[in-house]
Parts: C-alpha cells; sequence; structure tokens
C-alpha cells in the first residue's frame, strides 16, 4: 500500500467521521417533520376546541393536575353546562341555544389530555393576574363601549360601530390569542421559505408571519392583526406581535394598543399534535404578564376548511340600523 | 362537586373567553313564542359556514301545495364531525324538524332537533362526547 493510497484512506475515514458528526444535531432535528428547506414542519389543519376553561375554576382550589377520576367528573360537570340539548330556562333560553348538541363541535366538551384545570399555566394559580387601574380616558372608553353594546342588544344601534368587529365580519378568532369557542376551531398553517402563514376558519384573514429576520415596521402602522414577526427556537415557532389597531375590541381584553405585547410559541409534538402557547403582556393592563397553553391536534383527513360567509358591508348593517331607526319611529308615535 | 356552583364559576368563564354568538343574536332573529314542528321533503342543502341552511317543501293542510322552508343549522365542520354528510340529506329526503320560525315570519326556522326517517335523530341526548345516543327517550333528565 502506497502512502499516497494510505492518505486518501486517512483523508476518506476522517471525511466519514465528520460528516457523522455533523449529522448528529440533524438526526435529533429529525425526529420531527421537516420543510424541504430545513424548517419545523407546522403545516396541516389544526384544531384547538376543549372545554377546559382559561381560567381555574375557584371550588378546585390549588390543584392544577387531576386524577382520571376528577378529571372525568370535571368533564362531565364542564359538558354538563356548555350542554345545548339542556331544555332547562324555557322557550328564551332554549332560543338562544339555537341548535341542539349535535350542531356544535363535539371536541369542546373534553378538557385536556393532559387533565389541567386551567389553560393559564403562568401564574400558578391558573387565573388572570390583578388587573391594573385604569386611567379616566381609559375608563371613559370601556362606559363608551358598554353604551355601545348596551344599544345594539337593545335592537337600538346609533351607528355602525355598535356592532362588534365580529358583527361586522371584520376579526372574530382570528385575532391572536387563539382561544377556543363553540364551533370553527380549526387553523391552517401554510409555510414557505421565509414565511408562516396561519388561515384561521373564522373569519377570512390570512396571518402571514415572516421568519426571515426582518424588523417590526414602524411603530405608526397599525393593523386589525397587529404586526408579527417570527423566529425559529429549536422546533418551536416564536411569534412576537404588536401594532394592533386602536379600535375597540381589537386587542384582546381591551389591552393598550400602545403597550399590548402577545408572544406566541407552536412547537409540534407529535405527527397530529402541537402545543400552542401564548404569554400576552401590557403594564396598563395587567398587573404581571400570564401564559397559557392551549393543545392544537390535526383535525381528520376527512375534514377540511370552508370558507367562512360573512364580509364586511353585507347587508346586515343595514338592516340592523334601518330596522332600529323603525323602531324609534314606532316607539315615538305610541 | 355542586352543579349550581360549578353553573356560577365555570361558565362566565367559559363565555368571557370570547363573544361566542356574537355574530348571530339567535333571540333577535328567532321567536322563542312561534315554536314550530314541520315535516317536510328536502329540497336543497346549502353548505354555508358558518350556518347551514336546509331547504324543505312542507305540505299545506290542503296536502297538494307546499310551503319552502328554510332551516337554519350548525357550521360545516361541525356536521362533517358528527357524520352528517352530503348523501345523508339527499333531495327528497323526509325529515322532522322542531325549533323556531323567524320573528318576521318569513318561513325560516332555527333547526333545534331534526330527525332523519330512519328515526335517528340528529339529537344526541347526551353531553358525554364519548357516549352519542345517550339517553333519547328523556332527554330532560338531568345529567351528571
Amino acid at each position: 500500500m502506497s502512502y499516497r493510497l494510505l492518505t486518501w484512506t486517512g483523508i476518506l475515514f476522517v471525511a466519514i467521521a465528520l460528516s457523522a458528526a455533523g449529522q448528529t444535531p440533524k438526526a435529533k432535528k429529525s425526529a420531527m417533520p421537516h420543510t424541504p428547506w430545513g424548517d419545523p414542519d407546522l403545516q396541516g389543519v389544526w384544531n384547538d376546541a376543549t372545554s377546559t376553561p382559561l381560567q381555574r375554576p375557584s371550588d378546585v382550589g390549588a390543584k392544577d393536575i387531576l386524577t382520571d377520576d376528577e378529571a372525568a367528573e370535571f368533564q362531565a360537570e364542564l359538558a354538563h353546562n356548555l350542554s345545548r340539548d339542556r331544555r332547562d330556562g324555557g322557550a328564551d333560553a332554549d332560543v338562544n341555544r339555537a341548535y341542539n348538541e349535535h350542531w356544535m363541535d363535539a371536541r369542546r366538551l373534553k378538557i385536556t389530555a393532559d387533565h389541567r384545570t386551567a389553560l393559564i399555566v403562568d401564574p400558578p394559580d391558573g387565573r388572570i393576574p390583578p388587573l391594573t387601574p385604569l386611567s379616566p380616558e381609559r375608563q371613559k372608553a370601556a362606559a363608551a363601549r358598554a353604551a355601545s353594546n348596551a344599544r345594539f342588544n337593545a335592537g337600538l344601534p346609533d351607528r355602525y360601530q355598535d356592532m362588534s368587529l365580529p358583527v361586522r365580519c371584520i376579526i372574530r378568532t382570528d385575532s391572536p390569542p387563539y382561544l377556543p369557542t363553540i364551533y370553527n376551531n380549526d387553523f391552517h398553517i401554510f409555510q414557505s421559505p421565509g414565511f408562516v402563514v396561519i388561515a384561521p376558519e373564522m373569519i377570512h384573514s390570512a396571518r402571514v408571519i415572516p421568519v426571515d429576520g426582518r424588523p417590526h415596521p414602524g411603530k405608526n402602522l397599525h393593523q386589525w392583526l397587529g404586526d408579527s414577526r417570527g423566529r425559529w427556537e429549536g422546533n418551536t415557532l416564536v411569534v412576537e406581535t404588536t401594532n394592533f389597531r386602536t379600535d375597540d375590541g381589537v386587542i384582546f381584553q381591551n389591552a393598550d394598543p400602545e403597550t399590548f405585547r402577545i408572544t406566541e410559541r407552536f412547537t409540534r409534538t407529535g405527527a397530529d399534535t402541537l402545543n400552542y402557547e401564548f404569554t400576552v403582556e401590557d403594564p396598563k393592563t395587567w398587573t404581571k404578564p400570564w401564559t397559557a397553553r392551549i393543545p392544537w391536534s390535526k383535525v381528520d383527513p376527512g375534514e377540511q376548511m370552508y370558507e367562512y360567509a360573512c364580509h364586511e358591508d353585507n347587508y346586515d348593517m343595514v338592516h340592523f340600523l334601518s330596522g332600529a331607526r323603525e323602531r324609534e319611529k314606532k316607539e315615538a308615535a305610541k | 362537586m355542586k352543579p349550581i356552583l360549578w353553573a356560577a364559576l365555570v361558565l362566565p368563564a367559559v363565555l368571557a373567553v370570547r363573544p361566542a354568538s356574537a355574530h348571530h343574536a339567535f333571540a333577535a332573529e328567532f321567536d322563542s313564542k312561534k315554536p314550530v314542528k314541520l315535516r317536510g321533503t328536502v329540497t336543497k342543502m346549502e353548505w354555508i359556514n358558518p350556518h347551514a341552511w336546509i331547504h324543505i317543501d312542507v305540505k299545506k293542510p290542503d296536502g297538494a301545495t307546499v310551503d319552502e322552508w328554510m332551516i337554519e343549522a350548525g357550521s360545516p365542520n361541525t356536521l362533517l364531525r358528527r357524520g352528517l354528510t352530503k348523501d345523508s340529506l339527499k333531495i327528497g329526503t323526509e325529515i322532522l324538524v322542531e325549533g323556531y320560525q323567524s320573528k318576521d315570519g318569513s318561513l325560516r326556522a332555527n333547526g333545534r332537533d331534526v330527525t332523519l326517517p330512519d328515526g335517528q335523530t340528529l339529537f344526541l341526548g347526551s353531553s358525554n362526547p364519548d357516549a352519542p345516543g345517550g339517553d333519547k327517550t328523556n332527554p330532560d333528565k338531568p345529567r351528571p
């Protein structure tokens, strides 16, 4: 064997060893699916329905995780309270329940698989932290909102702003943070190099999240869904969102648009499971930041996303307002 | 655990999450004083999100002419998840609908309960998602 051959063999061995070493982290990474360009793959249609309440009910005390028996009882109680098959409360309550349980997302009657008593994981008591006292200005805004709602509920809206954003078909459950609701709890995630897009079933926005490291735009650009910037931390997609519009109801729990910030973490935990975690902070609204975690699961292959038949400027606005004026006329003629 | 206490504590917490039915004020649209029970044949099914519509022809008392009713239902994904497919309500299927008529007197109602010709009712009678078809004979029975 010549020295040359030995040298080449040596180089080859070193090269194999190096490439093997180089693959170690990659091999770990590939435990979860990745896109062809190497990002963790979160794509598909996911559902976040659960009956586990956002805040821990007072009568479970400090218990954060339930035993199997306790969990069964907890789930049954929640399902009973949420059920639309109940006939108590008379016809008025019944018509408000509208449809029986068959029409509602069955997944919303089950608690999370980990048997938690609340979606909130921080603070440890599972409750939203105490609120910061509202400034006189924001107190005034809250009172104006309450008056708007009262006019709407009485069937006497004065102006289009008396109709909330969901009623106006602008945003509904597509505004972060994503929380479970009575139906249409689906989220379709798409990815392309440098971007993640989330299309919730309600209403019809596509939330485009750059993950290419670009900075947030200037403070003056305000949007219905805020301005999101994402980055990958290992297998987790971390999304930070600010710059929400200042209209009533745009921001979760009407926090202050100047100081509100939400950080969301999407981590795939299996072929059909994903952990969605969000932290909201706004020193002008809550005394400290708080975090909730909601498990998402892939929908059955037979299910699909349906277009949401609701659009801004539909006839309802005309009907709401003209109906209110008619009522006023009738009332005045009495 | 005491049911009354639970209703007081849990429900507001859950409802506070989102204005669940904010988009659709059912009491504003349907009249609790106008309960209806309609037997008719399906003429059309519209899979519209979030509220599907079932069109049925209901025979008038003369037996010769029909009233065309529209029955509002839940969201398409929910219906599919429950096993209701586009083949479940084919044109010509006879169904029994119980619900409430719209306030303006038009021939529209919400589909509180819908029964299919084979007696299968779109009413589970159970709040337990794992036990479909619970106590159908006594839907008013208090649950655990």
